[in-house]
Protein backbone atom coordinates (compact mmCIF):
# COMPACT_ATOMS: atom_id res chain seq x y z
CA UNK A 1 0.00 0.00 0.00
CA UNK A 2 1.15 3.35 -0.65
CA UNK A 3 0.25 6.80 0.14
CA UNK A 4 -0.07 8.88 -2.53
CA UNK A 5 -0.75 12.72 -2.45
CA UNK A 6 -3.03 14.60 -4.54
CA UNK A 7 -2.63 18.17 -5.45
CA UNK A 8 -5.58 19.97 -6.19
CA UNK A 9 -4.20 22.87 -8.55
CA UNK A 10 -7.95 23.74 -10.06
CA UNK A 11 -11.62 22.84 -8.92
CA UNK A 12 -15.23 23.67 -10.51
CA UNK A 13 -18.11 25.86 -9.17
CA UNK A 14 -18.75 22.76 -6.79
CA UNK A 15 -16.41 20.15 -6.07
CA UNK A 16 -16.66 17.71 -3.60
CA UNK A 17 -15.82 14.23 -2.34
CA UNK A 18 -18.82 11.81 -3.35
CA UNK A 19 -20.04 7.92 -2.89
CA UNK A 20 -23.44 6.17 -3.61
CA UNK A 21 -24.46 7.81 -0.74
CA UNK A 22 -25.78 6.70 2.56
CA UNK A 23 -27.76 3.19 3.09
CA UNK A 24 -30.16 2.72 5.63
CA UNK A 25 -30.60 6.46 7.13
CA UNK A 26 -33.51 7.94 5.63
CA UNK A 27 -35.04 5.80 8.66
CA UNK A 28 -33.01 8.28 10.71
CA UNK A 29 -33.88 11.70 8.78
CA UNK A 30 -30.52 11.86 6.32
CA UNK A 31 -31.75 11.78 3.35
CA UNK A 32 -29.65 8.89 1.00
CA UNK A 33 -27.82 11.58 -0.92
CA UNK A 34 -24.62 10.87 -3.04
CA UNK A 35 -24.21 11.10 -6.35
CA UNK A 36 -26.40 12.63 -9.12
CA UNK A 37 -25.41 10.78 -11.58
CA UNK A 38 -24.72 7.23 -9.84
CA UNK A 39 -24.53 5.39 -13.56
CA UNK A 40 -21.24 7.56 -13.87
CA UNK A 41 -19.86 7.05 -10.16
CA UNK A 42 -20.02 3.76 -10.26
CA UNK A 43 -18.61 3.00 -13.53
CA UNK A 44 -15.64 5.81 -12.86
CA UNK A 45 -15.06 3.20 -9.82
CA UNK A 46 -15.34 0.03 -11.95
CA UNK A 47 -12.54 1.14 -14.88
CA UNK A 48 -10.08 1.88 -12.40
CA UNK A 49 -10.97 -1.46 -9.98
CA UNK A 50 -12.29 -0.22 -7.05
CA UNK A 51 -15.99 -1.16 -5.57
CA UNK A 52 -18.92 0.94 -7.15
CA UNK A 53 -19.40 2.56 -3.94
CA UNK A 54 -15.77 4.01 -2.95
CA UNK A 55 -14.99 7.55 -2.32
CA UNK A 56 -14.50 9.67 -5.64
CA UNK A 57 -14.03 13.52 -6.76
CA UNK A 58 -17.68 15.10 -7.99
CA UNK A 59 -17.26 18.03 -10.12
CA UNK A 60 -19.91 20.51 -10.99
CA UNK A 61 -18.76 23.70 -13.80
CA UNK A 62 -15.25 25.19 -14.32
CA UNK A 63 -12.15 22.82 -14.44
CA UNK A 64 -11.13 20.11 -12.10
CA UNK A 65 -6.76 19.77 -12.33
CA UNK A 66 -5.00 17.72 -9.73
CA UNK A 67 -1.55 16.63 -10.27
CA UNK A 68 -0.35 13.23 -8.31
CA UNK A 69 3.23 12.92 -6.88
CA UNK A 70 2.96 9.22 -7.66
CA UNK A 71 1.56 7.28 -11.16
CA UNK A 72 -1.98 6.66 -10.36
CA UNK A 73 -4.80 4.60 -12.38
CA UNK A 74 -7.47 6.87 -12.84
CA UNK A 75 -10.70 7.51 -14.78
CA UNK A 76 -12.80 10.43 -15.97
CA UNK A 77 -16.54 9.92 -16.77
CA UNK A 78 -20.10 11.96 -16.19
CA UNK A 79 -21.08 14.34 -19.00
CA UNK A 80 -19.06 14.82 -22.34
CA UNK A 81 -15.22 16.67 -20.69
CA UNK A 82 -12.18 17.66 -22.11
CA UNK A 83 -9.47 15.79 -20.09
CA UNK A 84 -5.91 16.41 -20.01
CA UNK A 85 -2.79 14.18 -19.02
CA UNK A 86 0.13 16.65 -19.10
CA UNK A 87 -1.42 18.71 -21.50
CA UNK A 88 -2.21 16.26 -24.40
CA UNK A 89 -5.50 14.95 -25.04
CA UNK A 90 -7.26 11.69 -23.18
CA UNK A 91 -9.97 10.04 -23.09
CA UNK A 92 -13.10 9.81 -20.71
CA UNK A 93 -14.73 6.65 -19.88
CA UNK A 94 -11.24 4.86 -19.65
CA UNK A 95 -8.55 4.18 -17.00
CA UNK A 96 -5.72 5.93 -17.86
CA UNK A 97 -2.19 5.97 -15.88
CA UNK A 98 -1.52 9.52 -14.99
CA UNK A 99 2.10 9.71 -14.33
CA UNK A 100 3.73 11.04 -10.98
CA UNK A 101 4.46 14.82 -11.38
CA UNK A 102 1.70 15.07 -14.86
CA UNK A 103 -1.73 17.35 -14.61
CA UNK A 104 -4.50 15.83 -15.01
CA UNK A 105 -7.32 18.77 -16.43
CA UNK A 106 -11.17 18.26 -16.80
CA UNK A 107 -13.43 20.12 -17.96
CA UNK A 108 -17.21 19.73 -19.47
CA UNK A 109 -19.13 20.57 -22.09
CA UNK A 110 -21.90 22.09 -19.76
CA UNK A 111 -24.19 22.88 -22.94
CA UNK A 112 -25.13 19.03 -22.61
CA UNK A 113 -24.31 17.41 -18.58
CA UNK A 114 -23.41 19.62 -15.40
CA UNK A 115 -21.28 16.91 -13.71
CA UNK A 116 -17.87 15.01 -14.20
CA UNK A 117 -16.61 12.35 -12.12
CA UNK A 118 -12.80 11.52 -11.02
CA UNK A 119 -12.01 7.78 -10.05
CA UNK A 120 -8.92 6.62 -8.53
CA UNK A 121 -7.81 3.17 -8.09
CA UNK A 122 -7.30 2.81 -4.13
CA UNK A 123 -8.97 4.45 -1.32
CA UNK A 124 -8.79 8.72 -1.16
CA UNK A 125 -8.86 10.09 2.87
CA UNK A 126 -12.22 11.81 3.58
CA UNK A 127 -14.01 11.97 6.29
CA UNK A 128 -17.14 10.40 6.40
CA UNK A 129 -20.69 10.83 7.99
CA UNK A 130 -23.12 7.86 8.88
CA UNK A 131 -20.94 5.52 6.92
CA UNK A 132 -20.78 7.79 3.82
CA UNK A 133 -18.20 10.55 2.45
CA UNK A 134 -21.40 12.01 0.20
CA UNK A 135 -21.56 16.16 1.58
CA UNK A 136 -24.46 16.58 3.21
CA UNK A 137 -25.03 20.68 3.22
CA UNK A 138 -27.71 20.47 5.57
CA UNK A 139 -26.11 18.92 7.94
CA UNK A 140 -23.00 20.83 7.67
CA UNK A 141 -21.33 18.11 6.22
CA UNK A 142 -19.24 20.01 2.98
CA UNK A 143 -16.66 17.86 1.81
CA UNK A 144 -15.56 20.54 -0.42
CA UNK A 145 -12.24 19.87 -2.28
CA UNK A 146 -10.23 22.99 -2.31
CA UNK A 147 -7.49 24.12 -4.40
CA UNK A 148 -4.18 23.73 -2.40
CA UNK A 149 -5.19 21.23 0.50
CA UNK A 150 -4.12 17.92 -0.97
CA UNK A 151 -5.75 14.82 -0.74
CA UNK A 152 -4.61 11.92 0.03
CA UNK A 153 -4.88 8.48 -1.50
CA UNK A 154 -4.15 5.14 -0.43
CA UNK A 155 -3.37 2.39 -3.03
CA UNK A 156 -1.73 -0.85 -4.13
CA UNK A 157 -1.47 0.64 -7.57
CA UNK A 158 2.31 0.80 -9.06
CA UNK A 159 2.35 1.32 -12.12
CA UNK A 160 2.45 0.48 -15.89
CA UNK A 161 5.50 1.17 -18.14
CA UNK A 162 3.58 3.24 -20.88
CA UNK A 163 3.97 5.84 -23.17
CA UNK A 164 1.44 8.32 -23.45
CA UNK A 165 0.73 7.69 -27.44
CA UNK A 166 0.50 3.95 -27.10
CA UNK A 167 -2.93 2.67 -27.66
CA UNK A 168 -5.77 2.30 -24.77
CA UNK A 169 -4.63 0.28 -22.00
CA UNK A 170 -8.09 -2.00 -22.30
CA UNK A 171 -10.69 -2.47 -24.04
CA UNK A 172 -13.58 -2.65 -21.60
CA UNK A 173 -17.42 -3.07 -22.52
CA UNK A 174 -18.21 0.65 -20.84
CA UNK A 175 -21.91 1.82 -21.01
CA UNK A 176 -21.46 5.18 -21.76
CA UNK A 177 -24.65 6.97 -21.66
CA UNK A 178 -25.73 9.28 -24.34
CA UNK A 179 -26.30 13.47 -23.51
CA UNK A 180 -27.78 14.91 -26.58
CA UNK A 181 -28.18 18.37 -27.51
CA UNK A 182 -31.98 18.31 -27.83
CA UNK A 183 -34.38 17.54 -25.30
CA UNK A 184 -34.23 14.96 -22.98
CA UNK A 185 -36.39 11.99 -22.84
CA UNK A 186 -37.11 11.31 -19.06
CA UNK A 187 -39.82 7.83 -18.06
CA UNK A 188 -42.12 8.87 -15.34
CA UNK A 189 -44.04 5.70 -13.52
CA UNK A 190 -47.68 8.03 -12.91
CA UNK A 191 -48.74 7.93 -9.23
CA UNK A 192 -51.99 7.96 -7.11
CA UNK A 193 -51.99 11.90 -7.55
CA UNK A 194 -52.14 12.12 -11.32
CA UNK A 195 -55.88 11.17 -10.93
CA UNK A 196 -56.22 14.25 -8.38
CA UNK A 197 -55.86 16.61 -11.49
CA UNK A 198 -58.04 16.58 -14.48
CA UNK A 199 -55.65 16.72 -17.83
CA UNK A 200 -52.00 16.59 -16.13
CA UNK A 201 -51.16 13.33 -17.79
CA UNK A 202 -51.50 14.65 -21.34
CA UNK A 203 -50.21 18.57 -20.77
CA UNK A 204 -47.15 16.92 -19.12
CA UNK A 205 -46.42 14.01 -21.84
CA UNK A 206 -47.46 17.04 -24.78
CA UNK A 207 -45.03 19.75 -23.51
CA UNK A 208 -41.73 20.84 -23.06
CA UNK A 209 -39.71 21.82 -19.73
CA UNK A 210 -36.70 24.06 -19.41
CA UNK A 211 -34.51 23.18 -15.99
CA UNK A 212 -34.34 26.40 -14.66
CA UNK A 213 -31.27 28.23 -12.54
CA UNK A 214 -32.89 27.95 -8.91
CA UNK A 215 -32.40 24.13 -9.12
CA UNK A 216 -30.23 22.49 -6.82
CA UNK A 217 -29.24 18.60 -4.90
CA UNK A 218 -32.67 19.02 -3.63
CA UNK A 219 -34.71 18.86 -6.68
CA UNK A 220 -34.63 20.72 -10.32
CA UNK A 221 -37.41 23.08 -11.17
CA UNK A 222 -38.79 23.16 -14.23
CA UNK A 223 -40.42 25.95 -16.24
CA UNK A 224 -43.26 24.58 -18.24
CA UNK A 225 -46.93 24.43 -18.53
CA UNK A 226 -48.64 22.78 -15.05
CA UNK A 227 -52.42 21.89 -13.64
CA UNK A 228 -53.01 22.31 -10.26
CA UNK A 229 -56.03 20.16 -8.33
CA UNK A 230 -59.24 22.05 -7.76
CA UNK A 231 -59.58 21.47 -4.43
CA UNK A 232 -56.71 22.18 -1.55
CA UNK A 233 -57.03 19.10 -0.01
CA UNK A 234 -54.79 18.85 3.23
CA UNK A 235 -51.94 16.78 2.73
CA UNK A 236 -49.85 15.48 6.10
CA UNK A 237 -46.07 15.41 5.66
CA UNK A 238 -44.71 12.19 4.19
CA UNK A 239 -41.70 10.43 2.58
CA UNK A 240 -41.15 10.78 -1.19
CA UNK A 241 -39.06 8.95 -3.53
CA UNK A 242 -35.90 10.07 -5.22
CA UNK A 243 -37.48 11.45 -8.84
CA UNK A 244 -40.86 12.47 -7.37
CA UNK A 245 -42.45 14.81 -9.59
CA UNK A 246 -44.49 17.41 -7.67
CA UNK A 247 -46.06 20.51 -8.46
CA UNK A 248 -46.23 23.28 -6.02
CA UNK A 249 -48.53 26.56 -5.68
CA UNK A 250 -46.44 28.17 -8.31
CA UNK A 251 -46.59 27.43 -12.02
CA UNK A 252 -43.84 25.32 -11.71
CA UNK A 253 -42.65 21.34 -12.04
CA UNK A 254 -39.98 20.32 -9.23
CA UNK A 255 -38.44 16.69 -9.87
CA UNK A 256 -37.02 16.11 -6.15
CA UNK A 257 -33.89 14.62 -5.78
CA UNK A 258 -31.10 12.48 -3.55
CA UNK A 259 -30.98 15.20 -0.97
CA UNK A 260 -35.09 15.90 -0.79
CA UNK A 261 -36.63 16.24 2.34
CA UNK A 262 -40.28 15.37 3.18
CA UNK A 263 -43.19 16.85 1.97
CA UNK A 264 -46.35 18.03 2.34
CA UNK A 265 -49.29 19.86 0.68
CA UNK A 266 -48.12 19.28 -3.37
CA UNK A 267 -49.85 16.71 -4.77
CA UNK A 268 -47.44 14.39 -7.19
CA UNK A 269 -48.11 12.78 -9.93
CA UNK A 270 -45.46 10.99 -10.96
CA UNK A 271 -41.84 8.92 -9.95
CA UNK A 272 -39.05 9.44 -12.59
CA UNK A 273 -37.85 5.85 -13.45
CA UNK A 274 -34.59 4.33 -11.65
CA UNK A 275 -33.38 4.23 -14.82
CA UNK A 276 -33.50 7.93 -15.50
CA UNK A 277 -32.56 9.29 -12.48
CA UNK A 278 -28.81 9.47 -13.57
CA UNK A 279 -29.45 11.40 -16.51
CA UNK A 280 -31.40 14.01 -14.45
CA UNK A 281 -28.62 14.17 -12.06
CA UNK A 282 -26.88 15.83 -15.50
CA UNK A 283 -29.37 17.99 -16.11
CA UNK A 284 -28.47 21.89 -15.60
CA UNK A 285 -30.03 24.86 -16.02
CA UNK A 286 -31.37 25.61 -19.56
CA UNK A 287 -32.13 21.77 -20.19
CA UNK A 288 -35.17 20.34 -22.06
CA UNK A 289 -36.87 17.98 -20.61
CA UNK A 290 -39.94 15.81 -21.89
CA UNK A 291 -41.47 13.38 -19.95
CA UNK A 292 -42.52 9.67 -21.57
CA UNK A 293 -45.33 8.29 -19.06
CA UNK A 294 -44.67 4.00 -19.02
CA UNK A 295 -45.69 1.39 -16.46
CA UNK A 296 -43.58 0.10 -13.54
CA UNK A 297 -42.60 -3.19 -15.40
CA UNK A 298 -41.14 -1.32 -18.42
CA UNK A 299 -39.23 1.52 -15.99
CA UNK A 300 -38.01 -1.58 -14.62
CA UNK A 301 -36.84 -3.64 -17.50
CA UNK A 302 -34.82 -0.62 -18.55
CA UNK A 303 -33.31 -0.26 -14.91
CA UNK A 304 -32.47 -4.17 -15.26
CA UNK A 305 -31.08 -3.54 -18.59
CA UNK A 306 -28.57 -0.74 -17.44
CA UNK A 307 -27.91 -2.81 -14.24
CA UNK A 308 -26.72 -5.81 -16.49
CA UNK A 309 -24.50 -3.55 -18.70
CA UNK A 310 -22.67 -1.72 -15.19
CA UNK A 311 -21.90 -5.73 -13.87
CA UNK A 312 -20.85 -6.70 -17.58
CA UNK A 313 -17.89 -4.12 -17.27
CA UNK A 314 -17.57 -5.11 -13.87
CA UNK A 315 -16.38 -8.75 -14.81
CA UNK A 316 -14.42 -7.42 -17.22
CA UNK A 317 -12.75 -5.21 -15.36
CA UNK A 318 -12.06 -7.46 -12.65
CA UNK A 319 -10.99 -10.49 -15.29
CA UNK A 320 -8.74 -7.38 -16.86
CA UNK A 321 -7.44 -5.78 -14.10
CA UNK A 322 -6.50 -9.13 -12.07
CA UNK A 323 -4.82 -10.82 -15.22
CA UNK A 324 -2.73 -7.86 -16.03
CA UNK A 325 -1.68 -8.16 -12.05
CA UNK A 326 -3.09 -4.80 -11.12
CA UNK A 327 -2.28 -4.85 -7.80
CA UNK A 328 1.18 -6.28 -8.42
CA UNK A 329 4.30 -4.17 -9.81
CA UNK A 330 3.73 -5.06 -13.68
CA UNK A 331 6.23 -3.54 -15.83
CA UNK A 332 4.81 -3.42 -19.59
CA UNK A 333 7.71 -2.28 -21.98
CA UNK B 1 -45.96 1.91 24.77
CA UNK B 2 -46.76 3.35 21.07
CA UNK B 3 -45.59 -0.03 19.69
CA UNK B 4 -48.30 -2.30 21.11
CA UNK B 5 -50.96 0.62 19.73
CA UNK B 6 -53.74 -1.46 17.72
CA UNK B 7 -54.52 -0.28 14.46
CA UNK B 8 -56.15 -2.68 12.47
CA UNK B 9 -55.39 -3.05 8.04
CA UNK B 10 -52.78 -1.10 6.54
CA UNK B 11 -52.80 0.75 3.05
CA UNK B 12 -49.83 0.00 0.60
CA UNK B 13 -49.74 2.48 -2.12
CA UNK B 14 -47.15 1.77 -5.05
CA UNK B 15 -45.08 4.89 -5.05
CA UNK B 16 -42.52 4.50 -8.47
CA UNK B 17 -40.56 1.79 -9.46
CA UNK B 18 -39.20 0.46 -5.94
CA UNK B 19 -41.10 2.13 -3.20
CA UNK B 20 -44.42 1.82 -1.51
CA UNK B 21 -46.52 3.93 0.93
CA UNK B 22 -47.96 2.47 3.54
CA UNK B 23 -50.98 4.11 5.74
CA UNK B 24 -53.09 3.11 8.05
CA UNK B 25 -56.92 4.07 7.04
CA UNK B 26 -58.31 5.13 10.83
CA UNK B 27 -60.82 7.73 11.11
CA UNK B 28 -58.66 8.88 14.22
CA UNK B 29 -55.55 10.58 13.71
CA UNK B 30 -54.04 9.85 17.09
CA UNK B 31 -54.43 5.83 16.17
CA UNK B 32 -53.65 6.90 12.26
CA UNK B 33 -50.34 8.32 13.93
CA UNK B 34 -48.82 6.35 16.79
CA UNK B 35 -50.38 3.02 14.75
CA UNK B 36 -47.69 3.79 12.28
CA UNK B 37 -44.92 4.70 14.50
CA UNK B 38 -45.88 0.54 16.05
CA UNK B 39 -45.94 -0.36 12.32
CA UNK B 40 -42.20 0.94 11.81
CA UNK B 41 -40.63 -0.41 14.31
CA UNK B 42 -42.49 -4.08 13.64
CA UNK B 43 -41.18 -3.57 9.54
CA UNK B 44 -37.57 -2.51 11.15
CA UNK B 45 -37.72 -5.21 13.49
CA UNK B 46 -38.40 -7.81 10.41
CA UNK B 47 -37.10 -6.01 7.52
CA UNK B 48 -38.34 -8.04 4.37
CA UNK B 49 -35.54 -8.61 1.92
CA UNK B 50 -34.88 -6.31 -0.38
CA UNK B 51 -35.97 -3.40 1.72
CA UNK B 52 -33.20 -1.04 1.84
CA UNK B 53 -34.91 2.02 3.73
CA UNK B 54 -37.69 3.41 5.35
CA UNK B 55 -39.15 7.42 5.63
CA UNK B 56 -41.28 8.25 8.03
CA UNK B 57 -44.25 10.85 7.30
CA UNK B 58 -46.73 12.07 10.00
CA UNK B 59 -49.37 9.45 9.50
CA UNK B 60 -47.17 7.06 6.83
CA UNK B 61 -44.39 4.67 6.12
CA UNK B 62 -42.22 5.17 2.81
CA UNK B 63 -40.68 1.97 2.36
CA UNK B 64 -38.23 1.71 -0.14
CA UNK B 65 -36.63 -1.34 -1.70
CA UNK B 66 -34.39 -2.51 -4.02
CA UNK B 67 -36.53 -3.70 -7.03
CA UNK B 68 -33.52 -6.35 -8.45
CA UNK B 69 -33.93 -7.87 -5.32
CA UNK B 70 -37.42 -7.99 -4.85
CA UNK B 71 -40.65 -7.17 -6.19
CA UNK B 72 -43.84 -4.56 -5.33
CA UNK B 73 -45.95 -7.72 -4.63
CA UNK B 74 -43.15 -9.49 -2.36
CA UNK B 75 -43.04 -5.98 -0.72
CA UNK B 76 -46.48 -5.23 -0.15
CA UNK B 77 -47.37 -8.80 1.09
CA UNK B 78 -44.69 -8.77 3.63
CA UNK B 79 -45.83 -5.44 5.17
CA UNK B 80 -49.47 -6.53 5.28
CA UNK B 81 -48.26 -9.73 7.44
CA UNK B 82 -45.54 -7.45 9.67
CA UNK B 83 -48.82 -5.57 10.53
CA UNK B 84 -50.78 -8.48 10.63
CA UNK B 85 -48.74 -10.82 12.39
CA UNK B 86 -45.83 -9.69 13.24
CA UNK B 87 -45.44 -8.88 17.50
CA UNK B 88 -44.02 -5.54 18.05
CA UNK B 89 -40.57 -5.89 18.76
CA UNK B 90 -39.29 -7.12 22.38
CA UNK B 91 -36.69 -5.14 24.09
CA UNK B 92 -34.38 -7.48 24.93
CA UNK B 93 -34.80 -9.80 21.72
CA UNK B 94 -31.83 -7.61 20.43
CA UNK B 95 -34.45 -6.47 17.75
CA UNK B 96 -34.94 -3.16 19.44
CA UNK B 97 -32.86 -1.19 21.79
CA UNK B 98 -34.52 0.13 25.02
CA UNK B 99 -35.97 3.28 25.57
CA UNK B 100 -33.91 5.57 27.14
CA UNK B 101 -35.08 9.20 29.23
CA UNK B 102 -33.63 12.84 28.69
CA UNK B 103 -34.04 15.80 30.47
CA UNK B 104 -33.82 18.38 28.27
CA UNK B 105 -32.77 21.77 30.43
CA UNK B 106 -34.39 24.97 28.43
CA UNK B 107 -34.16 28.32 28.61
CA UNK B 108 -37.65 29.79 27.89
CA UNK B 109 -37.66 33.77 27.48
CA UNK B 110 -38.71 35.61 24.26
CA UNK B 111 -35.16 36.20 23.23
CA UNK B 112 -35.06 32.58 22.56
CA UNK B 113 -38.59 32.25 21.93
CA UNK B 114 -39.70 34.53 19.55
CA UNK B 115 -43.02 33.11 19.12
CA UNK B 116 -43.98 32.48 23.23
CA UNK B 117 -46.14 35.47 23.56
CA UNK B 118 -47.81 34.65 20.14
CA UNK B 119 -48.36 30.74 21.30
CA UNK B 120 -49.88 32.34 24.35
CA UNK B 121 -51.93 34.54 23.35
CA UNK B 122 -53.25 31.68 20.36
CA UNK B 123 -54.22 29.22 23.17
CA UNK B 124 -55.68 32.41 25.91
CA UNK B 125 -52.73 31.52 28.40
CA UNK B 126 -49.65 33.37 29.68
CA UNK B 127 -46.22 32.59 28.68
CA UNK B 128 -45.68 31.32 31.47
CA UNK B 129 -48.58 29.15 31.11
CA UNK B 130 -46.99 28.03 27.95
CA UNK B 131 -43.96 27.22 29.80
CA UNK B 132 -45.70 24.92 32.46
CA UNK B 133 -47.66 22.84 29.58
CA UNK B 134 -44.63 22.11 28.29
CA UNK B 135 -42.83 21.32 31.39
CA UNK B 136 -45.35 19.63 32.55
CA UNK B 137 -45.71 17.17 29.22
CA UNK B 138 -43.76 13.53 28.72
CA UNK B 139 -43.09 13.49 25.00
CA UNK B 140 -42.15 10.79 22.97
CA UNK B 141 -39.61 10.72 20.20
CA UNK B 142 -41.73 9.64 17.29
CA UNK B 143 -39.29 10.21 14.43
CA UNK B 144 -36.19 12.13 13.48
CA UNK B 145 -37.22 14.61 11.44
CA UNK B 146 -34.73 16.34 8.82
CA UNK B 147 -30.76 16.01 9.18
CA UNK B 148 -31.78 13.78 12.55
CA UNK B 149 -33.48 16.46 14.55
CA UNK B 150 -36.21 14.41 17.08
CA UNK B 151 -39.64 14.86 16.74
CA UNK B 152 -41.84 14.29 19.33
CA UNK B 153 -45.51 13.80 20.46
CA UNK B 154 -46.94 14.73 23.85
CA UNK B 155 -47.71 18.05 23.87
CA UNK B 156 -51.04 18.84 26.63
CA UNK B 157 -52.33 22.03 25.88
CA UNK B 158 -56.06 22.53 25.81
CA UNK B 159 -55.77 22.52 21.48
CA UNK B 160 -53.31 21.88 18.71
CA UNK B 161 -50.90 24.53 18.33
CA UNK B 162 -50.78 25.91 14.38
CA UNK B 163 -47.48 26.50 12.59
CA UNK B 164 -46.71 29.93 11.82
CA UNK B 165 -47.90 31.33 8.60
CA UNK B 166 -44.50 32.66 7.19
CA UNK B 167 -41.57 30.34 8.11
CA UNK B 168 -38.78 31.76 9.49
CA UNK B 169 -35.79 32.11 7.78
CA UNK B 170 -33.07 31.59 10.06
CA UNK B 171 -33.38 29.55 13.56
CA UNK B 172 -30.51 28.71 15.33
CA UNK B 173 -29.17 25.08 16.25
CA UNK B 174 -31.20 24.26 19.56
CA UNK B 175 -34.31 25.93 19.50
CA UNK B 176 -37.13 24.23 20.59
CA UNK B 177 -40.09 24.51 18.94
CA UNK B 178 -43.84 23.24 18.97
CA UNK B 179 -46.77 22.86 16.21
CA UNK B 180 -49.84 20.96 16.76
CA UNK B 181 -49.57 18.52 19.54
CA UNK B 182 -45.84 17.97 18.74
CA UNK B 183 -42.00 19.02 19.64
CA UNK B 184 -39.33 19.52 17.99
CA UNK B 185 -35.64 20.84 18.48
CA UNK B 186 -33.67 22.51 15.88
CA UNK B 187 -30.26 21.04 15.13
CA UNK B 188 -29.13 22.62 12.34
CA UNK B 189 -29.09 26.64 11.39
CA UNK B 190 -32.36 26.97 9.00
CA UNK B 191 -35.62 27.95 8.20
CA UNK B 192 -38.83 26.23 9.62
CA UNK B 193 -42.79 26.74 10.23
CA UNK B 194 -42.83 25.66 13.83
CA UNK B 195 -43.04 28.04 16.69
CA UNK B 196 -40.06 28.61 18.56
CA UNK B 197 -40.82 28.72 21.96
CA UNK B 198 -37.17 28.39 23.79
CA UNK B 199 -33.43 27.00 23.29
CA UNK B 200 -31.29 24.53 24.76
CA UNK B 201 -27.45 25.09 25.22
CA UNK B 202 -26.86 21.03 24.43
CA UNK B 203 -25.90 19.97 21.07
CA UNK B 204 -28.25 17.66 19.97
CA UNK B 205 -26.76 16.62 16.77
CA UNK B 206 -22.72 16.42 16.45
CA UNK B 207 -21.18 15.14 12.89
CA UNK B 208 -17.99 14.89 14.33
CA UNK B 209 -19.19 11.75 16.30
CA UNK B 210 -19.73 7.89 14.69
CA UNK B 211 -23.22 8.54 15.85
CA UNK B 212 -24.40 11.84 16.06
CA UNK B 213 -27.19 11.27 18.27
CA UNK B 214 -28.08 9.62 21.38
CA UNK B 215 -31.71 9.60 20.70
CA UNK B 216 -33.74 7.53 19.11
CA UNK B 217 -37.68 6.52 18.36
CA UNK B 218 -39.24 5.41 21.58
CA UNK B 219 -37.22 7.78 23.79
CA UNK B 220 -38.94 10.00 26.40
CA UNK B 221 -38.18 13.52 27.12
CA UNK B 222 -38.98 15.99 29.58
CA UNK B 223 -38.27 19.67 29.00
CA UNK B 224 -36.89 21.63 32.27
CA UNK B 225 -36.99 25.91 32.24
CA UNK B 226 -34.11 27.29 33.13
CA UNK B 227 -32.63 30.61 33.23
CA UNK B 228 -29.94 32.09 30.42
CA UNK B 229 -27.28 32.36 33.41
CA UNK B 230 -27.90 29.10 34.50
CA UNK B 231 -27.98 27.92 30.76
CA UNK B 232 -24.76 29.45 30.06
CA UNK B 233 -23.08 28.56 33.59
CA UNK B 234 -23.78 24.68 32.18
CA UNK B 235 -21.09 24.04 30.12
CA UNK B 236 -23.93 21.42 27.85
CA UNK B 237 -22.39 19.86 25.53
CA UNK B 238 -23.60 17.21 23.53
CA UNK B 239 -26.53 15.46 24.62
CA UNK B 240 -26.54 12.18 26.28
CA UNK B 241 -29.58 10.22 28.32
CA UNK B 242 -30.47 10.50 31.83
CA UNK B 243 -28.17 7.42 33.44
CA UNK B 244 -30.47 4.72 34.77
CA UNK B 245 -30.25 4.47 38.67
CA UNK B 246 -30.90 0.77 39.48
Amino acid sequence: MTTVTLDITSTGWVTTFQDLGRHGTEARGVPTGGAADQHSASVANLLVGNPRGATLIENLGGELALVPDTDVLLAVTGTPARVTVGGAGADAWTPLVVPAGQEVRVRADMDLGTRTYLAVNGTLTAPALLGSTAPDARMGFGQAVVPGTPVLLETDFHGFRRRHFEPPLFRLPVPVPRFDDGPWTVDVVPTHGIHEIHGIRELIEDSTYVVTPRSNHVGLRLAGPVLHPDSATEIVSHGVPVGALQIPHADELIVLGRYRSLTAGYPIVGVASRACLPLLGQAGPGRRLRFRWVDRETSLRRYARREAEVRALQHAAVDAFTASGITAPLPIS
Amino acid sequence: MTTTAQYGAIAVEPFGDSAVMVTIPHPDQEIRRAGIVAFRERLLAHRPHGVVDVVSGLESLLVEFDPLQTALPHVEYAARLVARWAPAPAVDSGGARAARSFVIPVVFDEENGPDLLSVAEELGVTPDGVVEAIAGSTFTIALLGAAMAPMMDGLKVPRPVRRRAEPRTDVAPGAVMIAGTNAIIQPFPGPTGWRVVGRTPHTVVDISRPDPVSFGTGDTVRFVPVGPDEAAAMDAGFLTPVEESA
